[in-house]
């Protein structure tokens, strides 16, 4: 318990920490002006504190995450569910902050530029400097996301929920367009920035109404609320309605996925990579909450199954198509997100249609988690390959993959194993969990057919249309192979952009072997049943609370 | 002595060429570093023959093979891998695999010999031994996930041994067969998932999804699948998958391709296993599991068949670069495979079985024969050089003898295939038989004309055709590696076609058991005669 506790205070408060210690002569009056210390003012400094914050808070999150559940000030929750997700984020966060390392360079030795230089010269020396003087501002935001998030998942209270997760969409926001010098950085950040907080003004409204009716946001209390309601409250349905667009937003599905496309390919890889993993995590925490604790009737059709059931094919057709198309890797990626983000809300939308059992139900929870906190592995891990590229300004087309494998054949090679991931090639993790998803579709629904039914035409039509979601996900998987495939084809076929080998960036090859070793580990073998065991703990308690 | 060779076979080889592929920091110099790679290969790979040859001369050879139901020899105990949906690391070899496994163990080393001189760098035989233990991995695995896992793998090295060393349009071919492979391999894991589905729950097993992939579970709860219509499109999905391995007609194309520009080494373990993988996991999986499914689809199998024996041997006659008639020579071949398992005998399995396992062993002496042309004639061009007989004497003995058993000659290891399939065939389908057989005379024609044109036809007895590649260089014979390797394989289809025996009785035992266990049943139902 008092464990629990220290971890929930914790966090905050190495965010906290580092408010003070890059600019250290703050905190000792003493020292405040004058010329700053040498080695609290390097501009590397800012990053090593965020690498070890995190490393700390995934670790102590880690050592943790199977401690009991523990209630905090009546808003917050420490349970097996949330400390789940909240070393998934710090995970995803760690990875992130240690590979922007090189992504935005910090350089000790950085000049001022002088009358003799020339213009480019000097363009290239203010932009180092740029770089070096907003080191702060990034790991900064980069803690504030980790902040909002890690609070998140412990909210039980509807309006903390939304606050946190406004505290870390709002740190994003500024993330995706931190590159503002750049055309393409302002475009996305500005158009993530309108297009989100539409969609949290709309969740927000929605909340309101919710609280019109039930006179509470206590989580808990909607869901007794909800249980008792006679027929469908206009006020009810309209604001769980509303707050499903702004968690829609979040985790980029059809039809407000329009910005997903451009943040992800303007914002440095990075931070594409932590939108498409743990804010979409952060989304789907919020969709399980509220969908499926506050709304899910016992034994009856949920009320959104039929709108989430169509939302979803639509989404995961609509990125698989559009990421046919791309020549953009990053927009191919971001794409593929979008239709990761279908197949788990097909999955969702399973869990409300009312003939799943409730062991049935948290199997498909559980592969969609798991399938959360497998991405973080090999859809970040590609994100920081493409950032890799960046670090020489590449990167945005397809073109940039050219002869990977001649270049750098253990970079291609990862990059490839991450492609097959996301395809869902055995014997990788991603086709461990999207297993586990079909599986939860098929064995829910397929039982409904009729078993005498002599020839499949009959037999297709006595089926329950769910089980078509599974069909639907097969079917968008087996198109989803040609542009994973072709990343693999141009990487290891077509020639070479330059001869050079790519930047030395070790760090950041750290991360990416770290994600690819992953990736293989956690599809065989006992790393995979640990995770998955600890999920489907965690899932099991969650679902009979 | 070991207490669990077939695991063992499996994972050294992979292990193995893994801290080759990795570590290259062994030798001083590239050359040594090529050098200590290749003689560790090679020594990996010959304890593995060691290991398969005693395996097969201690516990399966004196087992009796008619009792089908007895399943599985040399098993071991399951070890977990993924619990939850129920994957274990579960390994047995039966009548139906041992000898590919052997075949397998035995081509490895001798694709290495054939290659030892080719100056390749330090990852060639490292990637060859890969292969074999991604091969051994497919034949052996009881599992269907760890199946699918090394029927993928497989293709990775052979990817790798045609982009890397192969021909002019390497780049081409090996994506063609990156492409052909992966797309029907993953429309049949569409068909394994829907068998997965349908596996009874397994208590106490620790599954979360309540199912498993172990494969006699899978194969034996096929009957639950709700529908004849499911089961009907399973089976096919499946066949597609392994026909394209196969490959049979019209989806062989990739293989011509793959075959002229691969390495000598791949060629001969693309011809000798890997397409035998097809018809394995034929037999093992689609036939097992839906015998009604297979005896509904007879016409198909014997038009696919009938398809590729027939267009194989019609191309054949009609190409110009050797290599490329020994690919559809193969195309042909694979098809007697189809017409023997359509037959419904005992006689005609067990002969597709051999058939496996002979052509296992002639198509590497074939595309040995080609690949050493290719290095010492420069061209593949059948009829640039003749009068071979002349200044090559050992390669034109190969070439004979290799084509010789490849249409089919009385007393070596092809004849004793072909014949059983063609009676079996008489015995089911009476003088439809004739087709089959007209066949293999178009057979014996192309391979006679080549013969003629290649090995003796020459204006000049002493000095023969000499093909512009040659840049007057004078040719020469085979190297002794090269010979040596020939040799062997030559040897080994004598052996097999006098005393067939060796293989024959646990196949022919194995067919019957397995015919009258699975077979029989469908056949009443569906009415057709055993």
């Amino acid at each position: 318990m008092l464990l629990g506790l220290i971890s929930i205070v914790l966090i905050p408060n190495l965010g906290d920490a580092k408010f003070r210690i890059p600019l250290t002569s703050v905190r000792v009056p003493v020292l405040l002006g004058g010329s700053r210390f040498e080695v609290t003012n390097d501009p590397r400094m800012p990053n090593r504190i965020s690498n070890i914050t995190f490393l700390v808070a995934f670790l102590s999150s880690l050592v943790l995450i199977s401690e009991s559940s523990e209630e905090v000030g009546g808003v917050l929750m420490a349970d097996g569910f949330s400390r789940l997700f909240s070393t998934m984020f710090l995970g995803a966060l760690l990875l992130v902050s240690i590979a922007t390392t090189h992504r935005i360079p910090a350089k000790t030795n950085a000049k001022i530029p002088d009358d003799s230089d020339s213009k480019a010269v000097s363009d290239r020396k203010i932009s180092v400097l740029i770089d070096n003087r907003r080191q702060v501002d990034f790991y900064i935001l980069l803690i504030m996301v980790g902040l909002g998030m890690t609070m998140m998942t412990m909210a039980t209270n509807l309006f903390m929920m939304v606050v946190c997760i406004e505290l870390a969409s709002l740190s994003t926001y500024v993330l995706v367009a931190f590159h503002k010098e750049s055309p393409s950085g302002g475009e996305a950040g500005a158009k993530y920035f309108i297009v989100g907080s539409v969609a949290s003004a709309i969740g927000i409204y929605g909340m309101s109404l919710l609280y019109l009716w039930s006179g509470s946001l206590d989580l808990d209390v909607l869901r007794e609320s909800w249980h008792s309601m006679d027929g469908v409250d206009p006020f009810a349905a309209f604001g769980i309605g509303m707050m499903l667009v702004a968690f829609g937003f979040k985790v980029s599905a059809a039809p407000f996925h329009l910005a997903a496309p451009d943040a992800y390919s303007g914002a440095a890889s990075p931070i594409s990579g932590l939108l498409a993993t743990a804010s979409k995590a952060m989304g789907f925490v919020a969709l399980f909450r509220v969908l499926v604790i506050i709304t899910v009737p016992e034994g009856a059709e949920a009320l959104w199954m039929v709108a989430l059931g169509i939302f979803a094919v639509v989404t995961m057709t609509w990125g698989n198509l559009a990421a046919l198309t791309s020549e953009n890797p990053k927009r191919m990626l971001a794409y593929s997100s979008v239709a990761h983000a279908g197949y788990m809300l097909a999955a969702i939308a399973v869990v409300g249609s009312g003939i799943s059992s409730t062991e049935e139900s948290v199997v498909i929870i559980t592969a969609v988690t798991f399938h959360l906190a497998v991405l973080v592995l090999f859809k970040l891990g590609a994100f920081l390959v493409i950032a890799h590229l960046e670090t020489e300004g590449k990167g945005h087309s397809i073109e940039d993959l050219h002869g990977l494998g001649q270049r750098d054949p253990i970079i291609a090679g990862s990059m490839f194993l991450f492609v097959l991931s996301l395809a869902g090639v055995p014997p990788l993790s991603g086709f461990l969990s999207k297993l586990l998803m079909i599986n939860g579709i098929v064995s829910t629904s397929a039982s409904t057919g009729a078993s005498s039914s002599a020839d499949i035409a009959s037999w297709a039509e006595s089926v329950d249309p769910l089980f078509w979601l599974a069909a639907a996900i097969v079917l968008n998987s087996a198109l989803s192979l040609f542009y994973y495939l072709r990343i693999g084809l141009v990487m290891f076929f077509e020639e070479p952009i330059s001869k050079k080998s790519l930047k030395a960036a070790p760090s950041l090859r750290m991360a990416i072997f770290t994600c690819a070793i992953l990736t293989v580990l956690c599809g065989v073998g006992p790393m995979s049943e640990w995770l998955l065991d600890l999920v489907n703990g965690a899932i099991d308690s969650f679902m009979h609370q | 002595m070991i207490s669990d060779p077939l695991t063992v076979i499996t994972l050294v080889p992979i292990i193995v060429s893994l801290v080759l592929l990795i570590l290259p920091k062994i030798a001083s110099s590239a050359e040594g570093l090529a050098r200590a790679s290749r003689a560790i290969s090679m020594g990996v790979s010959l304890a593995m023959l060691a290991i398969t040859t005693m395996i097969f001369f201690g516990e399966i050879g004196n087992v009796d093979w008619s009792n089908y139901n007895s399943g599985y020899y040399l098993t071991n105990d399951p070890v977990a891998l993924i619990p939850s949906i129920g994957v274990y690391w579960k390994v047995g070899a039966d009548a139906l695999s041992f000898p590919m496994i052997w075949l397998t163990t035995l081509l490895i080393p001798i694709s290495m010999l054939v290659e030892w001189d080719a100056k390749k760098g330090h990852l060639f035989h490292p990637l060859i031994l890969m292969m074999e233990g991604a091969l051994i991995g497919v034949f052996v695995s009881l599992d269907m996930f760890v199946f699918y896992a090394f029927w993928e793998l497989t293709l990775v090295p052979m990817f790798f041994l045609i982009m890397v060393w192969g021909g002019e349009d390497r780049k081409y071919a090996s994506m063609k067969f990156f492409i052909y492979t992966f797309t029907a391999s993953v429309i049949m894991l569409i068909g394994i998932l829907v068998m997965y589905f349908y596996t009874p729950e397994v208590a106490s097993s620790g599954s979360i999804t309540g199912h498993s992939f172990d494969m006699s579970v899978m194969i034996s709860s096929s009957e639950l699948i709700p529908s004849e219509g499911l089961r009907h499109l399973v089976w096919l999905l499946l066949l597609i998958g392994f026909a394209t391995k196969m490959p049979s007609v019209p989806v062989h194309t990739w293989l011509p391709d793959a075959h002229v520009q691969a390495p000598t080494a791949g060629s001969m373990l693309l011809a000798g296993v890997m397409l035998k993988m097809g018809a394995y996991g034929f037999l093992r999986i689609a036939v097992s599991a839906f015998p009604e499914s297979t005896v509904a689809f007879i016409p198909l199998l014997i038009f696919l068949g009938m398809a590729s024996l027939v267009y194989g041997a019609w191309v054949c006659m009609g190409q110009t670069n050797l290599k490329r008639m020994v690919a559809y020579s193969s195309v042909s071949h694979m098809g007697l495979i189809f017409l023997g398992i359509a037959t419904m005998q005992p006689l005609g399995i067990a002969g597709a079985l051999f058939m496996m396992f002979a052509h296992g062993i002639i198509s590497p002496l074939l595309f040995a024969v080609a690949g050493a042309f290719k290095h010492h004639y420069h061209t593949l061009e059948i009829g640039s050089m003749r009068g071979i007989a002349h200044h090559s004497p050992w390669l034109s003995a190969h070439m004979m003898l290799g084509w010789m058993a490849s249409l089919g000659l009385p007393l070596l290891a092809g004849f004793v295939a072909e014949v059983t399939i063609l009676i079996a065939f008489w015995m089911s389908f009476g003088w439809l038989v004739l087709l089959p057989t007209l066949t293999l005379i178009i057979t014996a024609v192309y391979y006679l004309t080549s013969m003629q044109k290649t090995i003796f036809e020459s204006n000049d007895p002493h000095q023969g055709i000499m093909p512009d590649t040659l840049h007057g260089e004078e040719p020469r014979d085979i190297s002794w590696h090269e010979n040596a390797g020939m040799i062997i394989l030559g040897a080994l289809t004598i052996l097999f076609g006098i005393l067939p025996f060796i293989f024959w009785d646990m196949m022919s035992e194995w067919s019957s058991g397995f015919l009258l266990e699975t077979l029989v049943q469908a056949m009443q139902s569906e009415g057709v005669k055993p």
